[in-house]
C-alpha cells in the first residue's frame, strides 16, 4: 500500500530524515519508535504534505501513486489520514460541522452524493458511543477548549468518521491517562480490517499493549536502525533506546 | 479648538447651508440647534493630525458640497419591508433622510412610548444643551445643528418592551448634489425598564452623508439589547455618536456589524455613572475594496463594581481599512473595576490596513483592566490541519475566515439578524475570492 524509498527531508535547512525506507502492506500496523529528536514526527509531516517540510531525496508511493504530486487535500482525499500530535484548536468552527464537511468532501471525491445532515448526526452519534464521547462535543468549537486527552478522542473520531486506508498516528498516546488510552486503542481497533493499515509513532511501548504491531521500527537520528516484531518493543522497554542507538 | 483645520471654507460651506435651513421655516429645536452650531464653530473641522481623527481622513468629507435633503422623498412601502426584521413588523420606526415618517413606520403598541425632542421634559431638554455645550466630536455637533425632529423612546419604570423594537435608517441620496442627513435619537429608560432594539441603516443609492446621534439614558437596574447593522452604500459616508448614560446596576449590551462605506466611523462614550452598571461592546466588520470602518470610544468608569467589556473583529481585504482607537478610562474610586478590551483584525491582502490605539487610563488602585489587539493573517496551523481532513485550500481559507467573524456575529441575540449577516457579511468574503 504505502512504499518509501530512501527518503530525505529537510526542514529549514537542516537534513532530518537520512534515507528512510519502509513498505506497508494492507492489514498491517507498524510502530515507529524511537527518542525525542529522531525524526519520528518529521516523518509523519512528511507523509501529510506539510508545506514546511521539504522532501529532498526518495520517494514515496501510495498505491503507486506519486505522494509528492499530491497536496494535503489531495493525499486525504486519497485515504490519508494523520491523527496530529498536537490537534490545532479551531474556534468558531463547529465540531459536528466540519466533521460533515470533511466526511462529504471525501464522498463527493469518490463520486458518491453528500450525506444528509440527519443521516450523518446518526453516523457520528454512533462513532462518538463508541469513543465514549458525550455530545456535547459536537457544539464545540473544533478542538477549541478540549484538554489533551479529549483532542486525542476527537482525532480518533475524525478517524473513524474518515475511515481512511492508511492512518499514521502521531503520539496518539501522550497526554492519555490509561483510561481514555483504553478507549482510544479500543477506537482503533474497531477501525482496522484487512484493507486498511496503521503506522503507530510512539515514545512508549504502553500503547502497544492495547495496539498489538506487527512490526515495530526504532528510528535514530534521522534513521531506521533496527526493525522487528512486536517483542522489540518490550526490549526496549526493558533496556532503554540506548540499547539501539549505542549500536549506531 | 485651535489645532483645526483647514480652510475656513470647509466650515462656512456648513454654516451657509444652516442659514438655507433656517430660510425654510423656523424649525422646532432652534435653541438646541444653536448652541450645536456654535459649537460646531468653535470646535471646526479638525486638522488630520488631530487624536480623534488620526485614522481618518475626512478631507474628501469637508471638501464635499452638501445640500440639504428633499424632504418628502418617496421611498415605498415595498423597499420599507425589505428591511423590516420578521418579528419588528408591528414596532418599527423608520427615518427616511434622517427625519422620522409617521407613514412608513408601525408603531401602535408603542406609540405611548414616543415623544417628539421638542415636546421632551424640562430635565432633557436642560441634558440636550448641556451636551450641545460640552460636545467634543464637531461631526456630533454639526449633526445636532441640522437635526430637524429629534424623537425620544421613553420607556417608564418597571416597564417591559415586549418583543423587538426596530429603527430603520433609510437614505436615499437624491436630492441635487449629495445630502447630510441627521437623524436624532434619545433612548429614555425609567427604573428596571427594558427594550431590546434592532437599528439597521441602508440607502436606496449612494451619495449621502448620514450623521446620526443618538443618546442612551438608562436609570437604576434598566437594560438594554441593541445591535446595529450598517449597510450604507459604498460612496455614502456614515459617521454615528451614541453616548450612554449608566446609572446603578444598568445593563447595556451592544453589537454592530459593519459592512463599511468610503469612511464609517462609529463613536460611543459611555460612562458607568453608578456601581454595578455593565457595557457589553461588541462589533464586527468585513471590509473589501477601498472601505473603512473606524472605531472611536471612550469608555468612563466612574462608580466602583463596574464591568465593561469590548471585542472587535475585523475581516480586512483589498486596499481596505480597519482603524481603532478606544479608551478606557478608570477614574479615581472606581475600585473592583472589570474591563477588557480586545480587537483582532484578520488580514487577507497585502494592501489592506489595520490601525489601532487600544489604550488605558487607570487611577485606582484595585481594578482588573485588560486590553490587547491582534493583527494576522490566516493561521497557517489551523490552515493545514483542515487540508489533511480533505477540504481544500480555498474552502479551508474561507471556513477559518468565516469563523473568525462568526465568533462575533453569533453573540447577537437576534436569529433573524444572525440568519441575514450570515447571508450579507460571510457572502462578501465568499465573493471577495479570500
Amino acid at each position: 500500500m504505502l512504499e518509501i524509498k530512501d527518503l530525505h527531508a529537510s526542514v529549514e535547512g537542516n537534513e532530518i530524515l537520512k534515507g528512510i525506507s519502509l513498505s506497508i502492506k494492507k492489514g498491517e500496523i507498524h510502530a515507529v519508535m524511537g527518542p525525542n529528536g529522531s525524526g519520528k514526527s518529521t516523518l509523519a509531516k512528511i507523509l501529510s504534505g506539510h508545506p514546511s517540510y521539504e522532501p529532498t531525496g526518495g520517494e514515496i508511493l501510495l498505491e503507486g501513486k506519486n505522494l509528492f504530486d499530491m497536496d494535503a487535500e489531495e493525499r486525504s482525499l486519497s485515504g490519508i489520514f494523520m491523527g496530529f500530535q498536537y490537534p490545532v484548536e479551531v474556534p468558531g468552527v463547529n465540531n459536528a460541522e466540519f466533521l460533515r464537511m470533511a466526511f462529504n468532501a471525501r464522498r463527493v471525491c469518490a463520486g458518491e452524493e453528500e450525506m444528509d445532515p440527519l443521516d450523518f448526526d446518526e453516523l457520528l452519534s454512533e462513532k462518538m458511543k463508541m469513543l465514549k464521547m458525550e455530545n456535547k462535543y459536537k457544539e464545540r468549537s473544533l478542538n477549541d477548549g478540549f484538554s489533551g486527552g479529549e483532542k486525542k478522542k476527537n482525532e480518533i473520531l475524525q478517524m473513524a468518521i474518515l475511515e481512511p486506508k492508511l492512518a499514521i498516528l502521531d503520539e496518539t498516546d501522550s497526554g492519555l491517562d490509561i483510561d481514555a488510552l483504553r478507549i482510544v486503542a479500543e477506537g482503533v481497533n474497531s477501525l482496522r480490517n484487512e484493507n486498511n493499515a496503521l503506522i503507530l509513532i510512539t515514545h512508549y511501548q504502553r500503547l502497544l499493549d492495547y495496539i498489538k504491531p506487527d512490526f515495530v521500527h526504532v528510528m535514530h537520528n534521522g534513521l531506521i536502525v533496527k526493525s522487528g516484531d512486536k517483542a522489540l518493543a518490550h526490549e526496549l522497554e526493558a533496556q532503554g533506546y540506548d540499547w539501539v542507538t549505542a549500536e549506531n | 479648538m485651535s489645532d483645526t483645520l483647514v480652510e475656513s471654507s470647509a466650515e462656512s460651506a456648513f454654516l451657509d447651508l444652516h442659514k438655507k435651513l433656517l430660510e425654510q421655516g423656523r424649525p422646532a429645536l432652534v435653541e438646541l440647534q444653536e448652541a450645536a452650531l456654535n459649537r460646531f464653530e468653535l470646535l471646526g473641522f479638525p486638522h488630520s493630525k488631530h487624536e480623534m481623527y488620526t485614522f481618518v481622513n475626512i478631507k474628501g468629507l469637508v471638501a464635499t458640497s452638501f445640500s440639504l435633503p428633499d424632504g418628502g422623498v418617496n421611498v415605498s412601502e415595498d423597499f420599507v419591508a425589505g428591511h423590516i426584521y420578521p418579528d419588528c413588523e408591528r414596532q418599527c420606526l423608520v427615518f427616511v433622510d434622517g427625519v422620522f415618517n409617521r407613514g412608513l413606520s408601525r408603531f401602535e403598541g408603542v406609540s405611548a412610548n414616543l415623544v417628539s425632542l421638542s415636546e421632551a421634559d424640562q430635565e432633557l431638554k436642560d441634558y440636550l444643551s448641556k451636551t450641545a455645550e460640552n460636545e467634543n466630536d464637531v461631526f456630533a455637533a454639526l449633526s445636532t445643528a441640522f437635526c430637524s425632529e429629534g424623537l425620544v423612546f421613553k420607556v417608564d419604570d418597571n416597564t417591559q418592551i415586549s418583543g423587538t423594537v426596530q429603527v430603520l435608517f433609510v437614505s436615499t441620496g437624491r436630492s441635487v448634489g449629495p445630502a447630510m442627513h441627521a437623524p436624532r435619537l434619545v433612548w429614555q429608560l425609567g427604573k428596571l425598564a427594558e427594550v431590546k432594539v434592532i437599528e439597521k441603516f441602508v440607502g436606496t443609492e449612494g451619495g449621502y452623508f448620514i450623521n446620526s446621534v443618538q443618546d442612551w439614558l438608562l436609570a437604576e437596574g434598566a437594560g438594554v439589547s441593541f445591535t446595529q447593522v450598517q449597510v450604507d452604500s459604498f460612496d455614502s459616508w456614515h459617521f454615528s455618536k451614541t453616548r450612554v448614560h449608566l446609572n446603578r446596576n444598568a445593563r447595556f449590551y451592544s453589537s454592530n456589524a459593519s459592512s463599511g462605506t468610503q469612511l464609517a466611523r462609529h463613536h460611543y462614550e459611555v460612562w458607568l455613572k453608578e456601581e454595578g452598571s455593565e457595557l457589553r461592546l461588541n462589533g464586527v466588520s468585513v471590509l473589501d475594496g477601498k472601505e473603512q470602518v473606524h472605531n472611536f470610544i471612550r469608555i468612563h468608569h466612574e462608580a466602583p463594581q463596574c464591568i465593561s467589556h469590548q471585542h472587535f473583529k475585523n475581516v480586512v481585504n483589498g486596499h481596505a481599512r480597519s482603524s481603532f482607537d478606544g479608551t478606557v478610562i478608570v477614574n479615581e474610586g472606581a475600585q473592583l473595576t472589570n474591563s477588557d478590551q480586545l480587537i483582532n483584525n484578520l488580514m487577507l491582502s497585502n494592501d489592506c490596513h489595520a490601525n489601532n490605539k487600544p489604550n488605558l487610563m487607570i487611577f485606582a488602585d484595585d481594578v482588573k483592566c485588560t486590553h490587547g489587539v491582534t493583527i494576522g493573517q490566516i493561521d497557517e496551523d489551523q490552515w493545514f490541519y483542515l487540508q489533511t481532513r480533505g477540504l481544500s485550500a480555498k474552502s479551508s481559507k474561507e471556513l477559518l475566515t468565516r469563523s473568525f467573524a462568526q465568533s462575533i456575529i453569533q453573540t447577537i441575540e437576534f436569529p433573524e439578524v444572525v440568519e441575514e449577516l450570515n447571508g450579507t457579511l460571510l457572502k462578501k468574503l465568499e465573493a471577495t475570492n479570500v
